[in-house]
């Protein structure tokens, strides 16, 4: 018999080979993943676990028809590790150096100097910034070569030695676009790289830079709805945890947890661009007439209380805020809301409307405004000057026309200190007006209207014709806006909807009705007295609008200066709204101390910003097709040729 | 012939083993294709992540660049620029019409059709008789 190849020997030396073999790996095994494993997975873990964050994009800012008025894209970081360039690079420098607008010698400084004394890092941190600011600053080191071949860590090495530490990352330009970074990736400069970041662009730069705001460069939102909608647009970063390889690129399958970034939501404002480039061309023209210290123009819609546009001069691009001194960052203030003045005639409305809505006269009701001394609670007291004496007694409706100071001080006097003074309040004013943006977040009431026990006993006289009180733009436009809306005081709405990053509303903000103020009968009586401000027999007919029905007052206040009422400064104002019997849009002009380059050296409002108001309004009456209001049947429009 | 059951055995067991082996090695093989496979598609997955955004991040730059040429400045701009000459209509070359403006349009169009403008006559061409 043969034996074969299994004899007992080998199979005996086979078996125990084989078995020698699996419990050596057995060994291994369980020294590997039992005795050793503590330390290799920590050093695994270290070596390979990697957390990345995803960045969400912020969310849009845009105009009521979607014009993008804030929006994010992603820009380049653009740096250099100064210790991998390439000698023969060199030609390509002059190319790049155009491409991000550096200055030649600028870029070939950065790029030569290698070095930094290690103590100026220990000084001043080891930010980016500070890195470039070290590479420009250090000495050249033109003419020497890097080593093309060599290893890093020799490198550092034997510069620490010497007092000096390597730089390995310098910052050219951190506003390079996609476009431009895809073309210097294409130059193949080796060394040159580059790390994304979301950044804000305002593609309208100047336009409603007050309202929209802006996010500064560490991405934290500083101003206007920016800031104030922060919570909508900033969205919610998302992350991945995974693993590297040793070339330190992601090993996709392992990732382990995968959190999407959720996007910000796009918040859709109440503004018109296109209304507001009208205030915006009106401001600046204002600006180069009367060249004013400062000027306001809001356009509302006064059935909703929406703002269509707010504009203040002097103005700022939202691109380039951070290149504003600080001694002009005052430009960055939305005067609308931050700023207070005394709103002269135009706060004669409250008087009118609270005595009509008390019914303690009627329009026709007759005041005699040529006394000089009125007897009030048993102590006479003397009456403010009007402009225009009128020596027959004249009726409220002719108080509010002719803006007389004696009237309107008799109509508040019919009404008694607590009662005006609480109609004053109602009217909006010493209140916040609830506008989102601009200044009204601090402790102090926008404005400035003291209680009836502080006032003293010229006060009842004065404050009907708009001293002794002091009001932002902002409440005196709302505070018209009562007469506009029926007698109901709005709230002012900036933000219309807010929408997610598919497009769908989250949320859409209404019209919100504070309070009644007066009857809409008191109202519609106070909207024909104020027509009659612009009627042809009117002291502000220039301002007429042919076919519209105008309700306006002009205002002109004497600015305090040094404690005393200045006569050669003064805040000129026009607000009104059309057409008057059915409103569509409110507009206020405030022009402060326009004097010097006014006719005849006083900025009245009649003169300064009434015709601004006459300007937008028949823009808009265009633009947003308000037709006019005629007794009987439609109205129509057509294009008839140039009137010459 | 007659076999030891040792010789058999141990036969057996090497056949087994060698299967065994074989098995374990296609098993071996499958999964290291299978993980393989899964790289393959993830990092295809991990590249069309980044391509997409990568179209993302030009599209917003894009819309932006867009948005920024439809400021009304930069047309006001391009509008003299281009030496286009358009200009906004003024308030005055507007004419309100408080009738309705087809029937104004169309009595405009059909003034002088039918002679309405003249005084009303009417002409009659009469055939002389030839003697």
């Amino acid at each position: 018999m043969s034996r074969g190849f299994a004899s007992n020997y080998r199979l005996v030396l086979l078996a125990v080979g084989i078995t020698g073999c699996f419990v050596g790996v057995g060994v291994r095994l369980v020294h590997l993943h039992v005795i050793d494993r503590e330390e290799l997975m920590a050093g695994i873990e270290k070596a390979r676990r990697q957390i990345v964050v995803e960045h969400a994009r912020r969310g849009d800012i845009l105009d009521r028809n979607g014009s993008i008025l804030a929006t994010s894209r992603s820009m380049i970081v653009l740096g250099v590790d100064p210790q991998v360039l390439r000698p023969e690079d060199q030609a390509k420098w002059p190319e790049l150096a155009q491409m991000i607008g550096m200055p030649l010698g600028e870029l070939r400084r950065i790029f030569e100097t290698k070095t930094r004394p290690v103590r100026a890092k220990a000084a001043t941190g080891s930010s980016e910034d500070a890195q470039a600011r070290f590479a420009i600053h250090t000495p050249s080191t033109e003419g020497k070569e890097a080593p093309a071949v060599e290893d890093e860590t020799e490198v550092e090495d034997r510069l620490e030695a010497n007092g000096e530490q390597p730089i390995r990352w310098a910052k050219l330009s951190d506003e390079v676009t996609e476009t431009t970074y895809a073309k210097i990736q294409a130059l193949g400069i080796k060394g040159v790289y580059g790390n994304r970041v979301y950044r804000r662009a305002y593609p309208h730069k100047t336009l409603a830079a007050h309202v929209v705001g802006f996010v500064n460069k560490a991405g934290t939102p500083a101003a206007g709805i920016e800031r104030y909608a922060d919570f909508y647009l900033r969205g919610r970063d998302g992350w991945r945890e995974g693993e590297r390889d040793g070339k330190g690129r992601e090993v996709a399958q392992f990732r382990t947890r995968d959190v999407p970034a959720s996007d910000g939501y796009s918040v859709i404002l109440t503004l018109d661009s296109t209304v507001q480039h009208i205030v915006d061309n009106e401001l600046a023209r204002i600006a180069d007439t009367f060249k004013p210290e400062k000027a306001t123009i809001i356009v509302s819609d006064p059935r909703t209380g929406e703002i269509l546009a707010l504009g203040n001069y002097p103005n700022y691009d939202l691109n380039a805020y951070n290149t504003i001194p600080r001694h002009r960052q005052h430009v960055m203030r939305n005067l609308a809301v931050t700023d207070m003045y005394e709103p002269g005639s135009t706060f004669k409305i409250v008087a009118a409307a609270a005595a009509l809505n008390e019914r303690l006269v009627t329009a026709g009701s007759l005041f005699d405004c040529s006394l000089d001394v009125v007897d009030y609670r048993g102590r006479a007291r003397r009456m403010p000057r009007d402009d225009h004496p009128f020596r027959e007694p004249i009726s409220v409706h002719d108080i509010i026309k002719f803006s007389s100071n004696r009237g309107a001080a008799q109509l508040a006097m019919r009404l008694g200190d607590e009662k005006f003074y609480a109609y004053a309040r109602a009217f909006g004013f010493g209140q916040r007006t609830e506008f989102p943006v601009g200044g009204e977040h601090g402790p102090e009431t926008p404005g400035m209207m003291a209680s009836p026990a502080k006032w003293d006993g010229l006060t009842i006289t004065r404050m009907p014709m708009g001293h002794s009180v002091a009001a932002t733009p902002m409440q005196m436009h709302m505070a018209m806006g009562v007469i506009a809306s029926g007698g109901v005081l709005l709230r002012p709405q900036v933000i219309r909807e807010i929408r997610d990053a598919s497009g769908e509303v989250v949320y859409r903000y209404g019209r919100v009705e504070k309070h009644r103020v007066v009857s809409e009968e008191v109202a519609k009586t106070v909207g024909k007295m104020l027509m009659g401000v612009v009627a042809p027999d009117g002291p502000a007919k220039e301002i007429a609008i042919p076919n519209y029905q105008v309700a306006g007052k002009t205002g002109t206040t004497q600015k305090i200066i040094d404690g005393r009422y200045s006569t050669r400064h003064h805040v000129a104002s026009f607000v009104g709204f059309f057409p008057a019997s059915r409103p569509q849009v409110a507009i206020s002009v405030i022009v402060d101390n326009a004097d010097a380059h006014a006719p005849n050296g006083v900025a009245y409002g009649r003169t300064v910003a009434a015709p601004s108001f006459k300007r937008i309004g028949e823009q808009l009456i265009q633009y947003l097709d308000i037709k006019p209001v005629y007794e009987a049947g439609g109205s129509n429009i057509v294009m008839g040729g140039v009137h010459r | 012939m007659k076999l030891s059951s040792n010789h058999g055995f141990v036969n057996q067991l090497l056949v087994y083993t060698l299967v065994m082996i074989g098995f374990s090695g296609s098993i071996g093989l499958g999964t290291v294709w299978m993980r393989h496979q899964i790289s393959v598609t993830a990092n295809s997955n991990k590249q069309l992540d980044a391509r997409i955004a990568m179209i993302e991040r030009h599209l917003a730059e894009t819309i932006t660049a867009a948005e920024s040429e439809r400021d009304t400045q930069v047309l006001l701009r391009r509008n003299a620029e281009w030496n286009l000459g358009l200009v906004a209509p003024s308030h005055a070359q507007i004419v309100r019409l408080p009738e309705d403006p087809v029937m104004r349009l169309a009595a405009k169009r059909n003034a002088g059709l039918f002679g309405d403008t003249a005084p009303a006559s009417a002409s009659v061409y009469l055939p002389l008789a030839r003697r």
